[in-house]
């Protein structure tokens, strides 16, 4: 995976939070992410498809969720519903679609976004399909943690396995 | 001032509506799509429309050539993830008055509403 990739993505989510909700976040160090048996509790995901492929995840754990959810509607939410889940997808819909412009390929070919999906409840595993690597960055916020998961790859599809 | 804000996505709906509220606008109506943005413009007269791209039924610019097509002059902002030039000069030819890409400085959002409304 070509981490130059990563650094649309924090750029986003740093424009997304702090500019755009208000929202004081820090970034920590990022490293390879883990196959998790406790994933986070509500994950947004959306799909990157083009001469760049790949996902982005963005991973709450409910009590972040419920605060950005709440900040973003302007009506406290108090149990995670579709409100909630809606909001999440918005998150990594916008923070996809952020960095999205500046995936781009030596032909200036963009990156296309599936739909975003949210996962919800612990209960589940996160495999990554052998010889895929995830990069996961870990942030600290006004409104408590949460974690971005990026994998991707460029180049003819089936390469760089 | 009357806004219509276009947008698939409630949330986004929500933090538009928040932003136009704290600028003291109030009567604010919202469509789901382009579609239902185009039927609510032929039916009531808007100070402002802001935008979305990527929607159901019909996307914002479509909907926005159709609202321009039938000679309707309502401003409208796009606000949408489409960053690419391309795509902001096609919103703007096809006669956006403005662009606003998410995610957005909401100073920047407010900034672009007066200028277009003429708020000062």
């Amino acid at each position: 995976m070509d981490v130059r990739f990563i650094n649309p993505f924090v750029e986003s989510v740093l424009a997304f939070f702090d500019k755009m909700m208000g929202i004081q976040v820090e970034r920590r160090a990022p490293g390879l992410a883990r196959e998790a048996t406790r994933p986070a509790e509500i994950t947004g995901l959306i799909g990157i498809g083009g001469p760049i492929r790949g996902a982005v995840a963005l991973g709450f754990p409910a009590g972040t969720a419920l605060a950005l959810a709440s900040k973003m509607t302007g009506v406290e939410s108090k149990v995670v519903d579709d409100a909630t889940c809606d909001a999440v997808a918005e998150a990594v819909n916008i923070v996809a679609g952020g960095a999205k412009a500046k995936l781009v390929t030596e032909d200036q070919t963009p990156a296309n976004l599936s739909l975003p999906s949210v996962v919800r409840g612990g209960d589940y595993a996160v495999v990554h399909p052998k010889g895929s690597i995830w990069i996961e960055i870990p942030f600290y916020s006004d409104i408590g943690p949460f974690t971005v998961r990026v994998t991707l790859e460029s180049g003819p599809v089936g390469g760089g396995r | 001032m009357k806004v219509l804000v276009v947008d698939d996505s409630l949330t986004m709906r929500r933090i538009l509506r928040n932003v136009l509220l704290e600028m003291g606008i109030t009567d604010v109506e919202e469509a789901g799509d382009g579609e239902e943005a185009v039927a609510k413009t032929a039916r009531g007269a808007y100070d402002l429309a802001l935008m979305d791209w990527n929607m159901p039924k019909m996307l914002g610019l479509d909907a926005l050539v159709a609202i321009r097509a039938r000679g309707d002059k309502v401003p409208i902002i796009m606000v949408t993830t489409e960053a690419e030039k391309k795509r902001v000069l096609e919103a703007l030819q096809a006669g956006a008055n403005n662009y606003v890409i998410k995610p957005f400085d909401k100073a920047q959002l407010v900034a672009k509403i007066r200028q277009v409304t003429g708020l000062g």
